[in-house]
């Protein structure tokens, strides 16, 4: 890892001593290009501004407008205030659940289910406002809403024009930390989950408010560092952290049809009224195999965590992880299985202790029917055994639809 | 001894950190210009007028459908050096290219950037709809149809918005970039009057398409679509939908089903065998197939296909 660092260092230094000049200045003697820099670095003097030049209005025009902007249209466009509206979008996520597991033996999970009962469920409601809100940057809104709360799961805004492959995020926002972490539900390919997610990350996902300073570097693959500091609930504690989180990602194309994606992660949590700190670490890996000419693809993922708590495992880490694998067949079906395990946790309250100590083991199939790009049916069912030897069956049928422009999401 | 066993490990990571940075700086001086497309057909247009003075590369590759293109991190990469960035508009590449401008860190080619040129500005939208829409239609385009690129006439059209921005860019090329263009226009026409002679005798003919892809060729060739293989945009053929079809493949006198080789051609086949019709498969983009290496050989492709719908 740190050749690695060293490599994209040094790099990154090669980048910044020789940059690519404006096109039209390479043909220009190279006087003409310093003139130029000091002229605006003078200008940006007496105005006391930044000689960063505005994105999009250097010394070129700009693109030509959507609509033509001509002529004569009297009373100007009665569509104006229509065309700024924002992307607006709604994703409603419902299901129907069962489990054979008491309460008790589900542990820690974000979404427990009643022992032996097929149960309705609204899942979710996210509500997703998106637009670009000036020229250096976007904002991002997500409200998620479920049948007894309300929540901003995420909003932040994302700059688009800072130098040096730097770019910052602010708000509220998913940790970047590992890869399901910072998916929303409907990015979700299984219906939940897995259960070392949910007990060693956080079971709706590590997020809060706080910033974040990503950097991508100057190389011929991606390469991308990110730095955040924010305020969060790990699923493994009750009171908000502080947190700092370390994440660097990779992805090389290893064929034309063939994608890997490889990281690793690292948080830090500190109470603000403890001095109890904890450490958080993962490693993923993603695999993507798909002929360019079909819609047809397999994918293999996996993610491990080790967790450290100076004052509950005095140090000992805990471990856990999941892999999964998904084939989409076609353009409206899916095929995936997943193998998870956790260490059993459960909720501090639940007295005594359900269970021995030990490792809990999920094993999961998935089969998702696509109506369209807007609409999916998904049925999985799990296996569970618990330490000590007893196991559990766990179903969820579920449907997704969404309406209205909803942004598309990153890989 | 010991010296040099630390030694060895410590060269061989700045051979290799050496290796890592010649690898960066000569991309960076081959070529005046870097252009990125989003498309094979608008990168064939960027070859024809930018010559030897840019490089050009595209986002995907004939064989792909545009609409379904990963959004690969890999490919923000490109565009992060990305002097231009030429796409298609009209939504057609909407799933997957805002998060990859948006990760590239190049404010420049953001969708009101002076180094983004949205091909769709240059031509004649069809298909742009005229009531209310939703998605009970299928997942239309709201702003027209974007597979406008299959026609020469727009190709032109784009053609000389890619020279003139080019010139933008690279003013000391100007004349190069005008230059180039004439001569592509020349052949163009060239093989426009050729490929309207060869369209004569199915002028008025009527074709079955997969998706309503074909639409700016067919109306270069006077050809019309009886129907198309979708339902609705994006939606996959029910049998009540394909049965429909067939008695229209039958009734309208249509002799050709036309599938993009991205297609599953199960449900294009099964119309042709029980309506008699025959099912030519063509390629999606410049690049979809052996055959379709530059922009004209692209169109040559599709006049060939549309010979087979002669009444």
């Amino acid at each position: 890892m740190l050749q690695l660092v060293v490599l994209s260092f040094l790099a990154a230094q090669a980048g910044a001593e020789a940059p690519t000049p404006p096109p039209a200045a390479q043909q220009a003697p190279a006087t003409a290009a310093e003139d130029r820099k000091k002229l605006e670095e003078q200008i940006a003097k007496e105005l006391g501004t930044q000689a960063q030049p505005v994105p999009g209005v250097t010394n070129l025009p700009g693109p030509a407008p959507a609509v033509a902007a001509s002529d004569s249209v009297k009373g100007g466009s009665p569509f104006g205030r229509l065309l700024q509206l924002p992307d607006f979008s709604a994703i409603v996520d419902g299901a129907l659940g069962y489990t054979s597991l008491s309460r008790a033996q589900q542990g820690l999970t974000a979404d427990p289910l009643p022992q032996q009962l097929v149960q309705p469920l609204l899942q979710e409601v996210e509500l997703a406002v998106q637009a670009a809100i000036d020229p250096y940057a976007r904002g991002d809104i997500f409200i998620t809403f479920s049948l007894d709360s309300v929540e901003v799961e995420e909003a932040y805004l994302t700059t688009l024009s800072l130098p040096w492959g730097l770019q910052v995020k602010a708000g509220k926002f998913y940790s970047p930390f590992g890869r399901l972490n910072q998916l929303h539900r409907h990015q979700w390919v299984f219906v939940d989950q897995p259960l070392s997610q949910q007990r060693l990350v956080a079971g709706d996902g590590l997020n809060g408010p706080g910033v974040d300073l990503a950097w991508l570097a100057p190389l011929p693959w991606f390469l991308e560092v990110h730095l955040a500091y924010q305020d969060t609930l790990p699923g493994f504690e009750s009171v908000r952290q502080l947190t700092g989180v370390g994440r660097i990602i990779q992805y090389f194309d290893l064929a034309d049809w063939a994608t890997l994606g490889a990281g690793l992660s690292w948080a830090y949590f500190q109470a603000p009224t403890s001095t109890s700190w904890k450490n958080l670490a993962g490693a993923d890996l993603f695999v993507k195999i798909r002929d360019p000419a079909s819609r047809a693809y397999v994918t293999l993922q996996g993610e491990v965590f080790a967790r450290q708590r100076a004052a509950q495992d005095l140090g000992q880490a805990s471990w856990g992880g999941y892999g999964q694998l998904v084939w989409r067949l076609d353009r409206e079906w899916e095929l995936g299985a997943r193998f998870d395990g956790a260490p059993f946790e459960y909720v501090p309250s639940t007295s005594p202790a359900p269970l021995p100590p030990g490792t809990e083991y999920g094993y999961s199939l998935l089969g998702t029917f696509y109506a369209s790009e807007f609409l999916r049916v998904r049925v999985q069912p799990s296996w569970q055994r618990l330490p000590g030897g007893a196991n559990g069956i766990q179903v969820f049928a579920s449907f997704e639809f969404s309406v209205g422009v909803h942004g598309a999401h990153p890989f | 001894m010991n010296r040099t066993t630390r030694l060895g490990p410590a060269l061989a990571r700045l051979g290799l950190a050496a290796l890592v940075v010649a690898a960066l700086l000569p991309a960076r001086a081959e070529a005046i210009l870097q252009v990125v497309t989003t498309t094979e057909g608008l990168a064939a247009l960027a070859r024809e007028v930018g010559g030897d003075r840019v490089r050009v590369e595209s986002l995907s590759r004939g064989i792909q459908d545009p609409h379904f293109v990963d959004p690969n991190p890999t490919l923000a990469v490109k565009l992060r050096n990305a002097d231009l960035l030429v796409d298609m508009g009209l939504e057609l590449e909407v799933g997957w290219l805002p998060p990859l401008v948006n990760q590239s860190r190049n404010p420049d080619i953001q969708v009101s950037g002076s180094r983004r040129l949205i091909a769709s500005n240059a031509v004649e939208v069809m298909d742009i709809p005229s009531g209310p829409i939703d998605r009970s239609q299928g997942d239309i385009h709201p702003s027209g149809n974007p597979h406008f690129l299959s026609d020469p006439r727009r190709a032109e059209r784009v053609a000389a918005a890619i020279s003139a921005k080019l010139a933008q860019l690279d003013p000391a090329g100007a004349a190069y970039y005008q230059g180039r263009l004439a001569d592509f226009d020349r052949r163009l026409d060239a093989a426009m009057v050729r490929w309207r002679s060869e369209l004569a005798p199915v002028k008025g003919a009527k074709v079955v398409t997969h998706h309503n892809s074909l639409r700016y060729f067919l109306d270069f060739a006077g050809v019309s679509a009886a129907g198309y293989l979708e339902p609705k945009p994006g939606i996959t053929p029910p049998p009540s939908h394909l049965a429909d079809l067939i008695g229209l493949v039958k009734s309208s006198g249509v002799k050709v089903i036309v599938v993009e080789n991205y297609y599953d051609r199960k449900a294009a086949d099964l119309v042709a065998r029980l309506s008699g019709a025959k099912v030519v498969v063509i390629p999606g983009d410049v690049g979809g197939s052996k055959e379709a290496s530059d922009y004209t050989s692209y169109v040559d492709t599709l006049v060939r296909a549309l010979a087979h719908a002669r009444q």
